[in-house]
């Protein structure tokens, strides 16, 4: 019996150090993973010294070419500097910089359209391990970010620069996958970019166009350097001890899941003007967490703060709650497919699309945008009028959805101000008559097919759809309510597998077009399926754009005879005027379809210590942390 | 040790390998059946970047395919690379996840079972008097509630009303909320177990011969009650370890503890293939583990129990 104790005792004491030896050995790793920074890093307290941030999660990268996320963009800002950057200058605005280039010099016309600029690199420019920074470094990385063996999210970044085309050119092999999909193949597995280093410190690099985004471009983490020798280790970007980069700091400390420190690099050619010695970045998603740090004074800005909580927050912390603008909409997608017409109406094809067009348009007027920002959203957001958000500059430098839609007394396709609701609401049911039965007696539709409206699970989206359910419920319209996990749900829009979803975007540079090239009939963001499908052979599209001097005149056309075609012209175009007309008559036909509801612009709200100062950040969220100072 | 027992524990162990193959085949064919994909976003990428991705990950080969290679992988302990933190191999991943959730786990277990014996002792000594009845109340409170409302419910009284503890659970002073959420369960359980279990062994005969031949009161209780009584708080260890990993997956959640458990969900949601499996199999093989030690102790410490 005494035996069988000991070894019922031993047993128990196996189960125990189990445990504790994983968490050892762990650590024992850990440790000599990082190496002699951990000494120095994470001890500072003084928050003159050290900034304590709160952005979100764990990124799911740090390397700049893969990088897809805004807070992950923020961090390689700190790490790396591209050919320009952004800044604020004297007056508050924020400008485009030269970094590493001594100047953004204007592009040189070639005789076949496309742009060559001519850059040289500042002296002096060193990576972090102490190596200079060469032209060479920035033909590699652009190379890798847009090439097909990376196939990074962002890589069509690149696809202004000449040759971009040609890498990504491929053709079926007449194969089928698993899924019955043809396989492909890539017809120019050498083809490069047209990007060269005549020396150590001259870069030239050929567009196919001149845009007027081109340096922001440049100042945007895809186009940051990264040196050959650094990135042949695959995981380089996941530990400090091999994470070499050119920018104004280095990192230091990075504990998965729990922090990333970041130390002022003093190689870095404007080391002079970095006032924060020490920034660290702590990682969690979680917005009470976040919050609850933020009121102890242990994190001086957070990027996030609970919805329930917005109300009460601008109440008590009038100094500290920020909101700006951010290049995005809010909308709710219909489906092209869904028809929604009585099951008697007798329209077909053209006809019936135009009549789905028509009630599309309607139900959009029926929304109080004002009450969502006000009431619901609570974030400080803009009802929205126009699919193209709010912050995007027009050709005349007025913001671009001010000229959208060509209407007279108010910006967009239609006026969301407060007095103009119920005008909108009359005009609604006006038009929803023509297609429906109306009770004039309970004031109500009877033959509208019921909706169904996908959003995914989150508190946030369920509260506006909650609103609009019952703004149509209003007038008899039933509309159900779906929610799906964030995945799932992504997987069922894009499949086109819905009536009516929740959508939102946010845009990748400052032009109309990264809001509307999405929209093209291949595109792999075109949710609502225009020219999918039934919609695919439906003429119901016209176009024509022969008084801006191109021959495209299309009446009943297909959405690809029209629309793709567009949005072709418009990447081909060199004379800003025409781009921006083209770009707001590409938008006039994607409103017109009613497909598309915006219902507010985004804004970016977060919490900043009063005290901190030199703060900024960019129309992209990119947020600014090296010029911070108290 | 006899032959029978054994053969009992040899056999345990096939069924234990056996019951993480199950694990593995239904986990893989049910992630993906399920809707999405590593490598959708809410910006699509092109469909010659979906399909250089899947490439290069192996996701283009035939379902059945992409199983046999995983599970010879598996057999090898390669567990790949994470398809989502690109990089980052999932071995990694479980690894740091696993040094935080262990100290965790340790901490919690630790406390719950020396606090869980002397407060059931103290109870069952006492018993009926008000001690008895305020350590019932609270341990029957404890028992009944679920960890993320202790979990909230502490967050919001000690963080954020109070000040006292970091809302962070990737520091040091950040842990000791998410370990008392844990502990609290595994304790109350322990101390009802324990205040029984001594209850029955002090009616027992022997103990009133030892009372009556005059062995002194903390004899009696230390040598010859405690020893016997805390042979069901000893079986209970398995169990107890396998209710603290698991549940440190609510915990992790609520405090943002940087830990296996986190990892398992935010995996899950991220539809990243090579770190659900990876989790998965880790946490499957610990919790079988823990469940073969506790049936062989019940076996070890109380040779009545017939194991067939």
């Amino acid at each position: 019996m005494k035996v069988k104790k000991l070894f019922a005792l031993a047993l128990s004491a196996v189960m125990v150090l189990g445990l504790a030896a994983c968490g050892d050995s762990a650590a024992n790793t850990s440790t000599s993973d990082s190496g002699a920074a951990t000494a120095d890093a994470g001890t500072v307290t003084d928050k003159t010294q050290a900034l304590n941030v709160c952005l979100a999660s764990e990124p799911a990268t740090l390397d700049p070419a893969l990088n897809s996320s805004v807070d992950g963009a923020t961090l390689c800002l700190h790490l790396f500097s591209g050919l320009a950057k952004w800044e604020e200058d004297a007056s508050g605005n924020l400008v485009i910089v030269p970094d590493c280039a001594t100047e953004l010099p204007e592009g040189v016309p070639n005789a076949d359209g496309t742009v060559t600029y001519t850059y040289t690199l500042k002296d002096g420019l060193k990576w972090s391990d102490g190596q200079d920074v060469k032209a060479g470094d920035f033909v590699f990385a652009w190379n890798r970010a847009a090439g097909t063996d990376l196939a990074a999210d962002y890589g069509y970044m690149f696809e202004l620069v000449k040759g971009y085309d040609e890498i990504w050119q491929s053709k079926e092999t007449g194969e089928k996958d698993a899924d019955g999909n043809p396989v492909m193949e890539f017809v120019n597995p050498d083809a490069k970019l047209a990007v060269e280093a005549p020396d150590d410190k001259t870069l030239v690099v050929t567009c196919t166009t001149a845009v007027s985004y081109w340096n922001e471009l440049l100042a945007f983490p895809a186009y940051f350097p990264v040196r050959e020798d650094v990135v042949a280790n695959e995981s380089w970007a996941t530990d400090p001890s091999t994470y070499v980069g050119n920018g104004a700091y280095t990192m230091t400390k990075w504990d998965h899941n729990s922090l990333i420190t970041l130390t002022k690099n003093d190689q870095y050619v404007e080391a002079d003007k970095v006032t924060m010695p020490q920034i660290n970045f702590f990682l969690s998603d979680d917005a009470n967490n976040m919050l609850t740090n933020f009121k102890n004074g242990d994190w001086q800005l957070i990027d996030d703060v609970p919805t329930n909580e917005i109300a009460s927050l601008k109440n008590e912390y009038p100094d500290a709650f920020k909101v700006t603008g951010q290049l995005g909409t809010y909308y709710v997608c219909w489906n092209i497919n869904e028809d929604i017409l009585p099951a008697d109406s007798g329209l077909e094809g053209a006809e019936a699309e135009a009549a789905r067009q028509d009630i599309r348009n309607a139900i959009s007027l029926l929304f109080d945008r004002n009450y969502i920002c006000e009431s619901v959203a609570q974030g400080g957001q803009v009802p929205a009028s126009s699919f193209v958000a709010m912050g995007l500059t027009d050709a005349d430098g007025k913001e671009f959805y001010q000229n959208a839609g060509h209407n007279d007394g108010f910006a967009g396709y239609y006026n969301v101000a407060p007095e103009a609701l119920q005008d909108n609401f009359n005009a609604a049911v006006e038009t929803l008559k023509k297609y429906y039965t109306y009770d004039e007696a309970s004031g109500k539709f009877t033959n509208v097919p019921a909706l169904v409206y996908l959003y995914n699970t989150s508190e946030g989206h369920k509260a506006i759809a909650e609103y609009l359910q019952s703004a149509l419920a209003g007038i008899g319209i039933t509309m159900n309510l779906e929610n799906q996990e964030w995945n799932t749900f992504l997987d069922t829009r894009k499949a086109g597998n819905f009536s009516v979803a929740r959508n939102g975007w946010l845009g990748d540079y400052n032009d109309p077009i990264s809001f509307l090239d999405m929209w093209t009939s291949q595109s792999g963001n075109n949710d609502c399926q225009f020219g999918k499908g039934a919609n695919e052979k439906t003429q119901a599209y016209s176009l024509d754009l022969t008084d801006l001097g191109y021959e495209t005149k299309v009446e009943n056309g297909t959405w690809a005879e029209t629309y793709d075609v567009i949005i072709a012209d418009i990447k081909s175009c060199t004379d800003t005027n025409t781009r921006y007309e083209l770009m707001h008559r590409a938008e006039d036909l994607l409103m017109s379809t009613g497909c598309i509801c915006p219902l507010y612009y985004y804004t970016d709200l977060y919490m900043q210590d009063p005290e901190l100062q030199g703060y900024f950040s960019s129309p992209l969220g990119y947020k600014y942390f090296m010029y911070c100072h108290y | 040790m006899n032959p029978k027992t054994l053969k009992y524990i040899l056999k345990r162990i096939i069924l234990a390998v056996f019951t993480i193959w199950v694990v593995i085949t239904l986990t893989f064919f049910i992630m993906h059946a399920v809707p999405g994909g590593p490598f959708v976003g809410e910006k699509a990428v092109t469909p010659q970047v979906q399909q250089a991705m899947e490439a290069k990950y192996g996701l283009d080969k035939p379902l059945f395919q992409q199983y046999l290679t995983y599970l010879n992988d598996v057999c090898h302990l390669r567990f790949g690379p994470s398809l989502k933190q690109r990089g980052r191999m999932v071995i990694d991943i479980i690894t740091d996840g696993l040094k935080t959730s262990a100290k965790l786990g340790v901490i919690a277990a630790a406390i719950a079972t020396v606090m869980g014996v002397i407060l059931g002792s103290f109870a069952a000594l006492r018993r009926n008097t008000l001690l008895d009845r305020i350590i019932m109340v609270i341990t029957t409170a404890f028992v009944s509630m679920p960890s993320f409302i202790m979990g909230s419910l502490l967050l919001v009284t000690f963080t954020v009303r109070m000040h006292v503890f970091p809302a962070n659970g990737s520091t040091a002073a950040g842990l000791i909320l998410p370990v008392i959420t844990l502990m609290l369960y595994p304790m109350s359980y322990i101390t009802r177990l324990t205040r029984s279990s001594m209850l029955d062994v002090l009616g027992q005969d022997y103990i009133r011969t030892a009372k009556a031949k005059g062995v002194s009161r903390v004899n009696v209780i230390f040598k010859h009650a405690l020893k016997n009584a805390l042979i069901p708080v000893i079986t209970y260890l398995g169990p107890e370890l396998a209710y603290i990993t698991t549940g440190s997956l609510v915990v992790e959640q609520i405090f943002a503890v940087p830990g296996i458990g986190r990892a398992f969900v935010n995996s899950i949601t991220n539809r990243d293939y090579t770190l659900i499996m990876g989790t998965t199999i880790v946490l499957s093989t610990f919790i079988v583990i823990m469940n073969l030690v506790s049936d062989i102790m019940y076996k070890v410490v109380d040779p009545r129990i017939n194991l067939e």
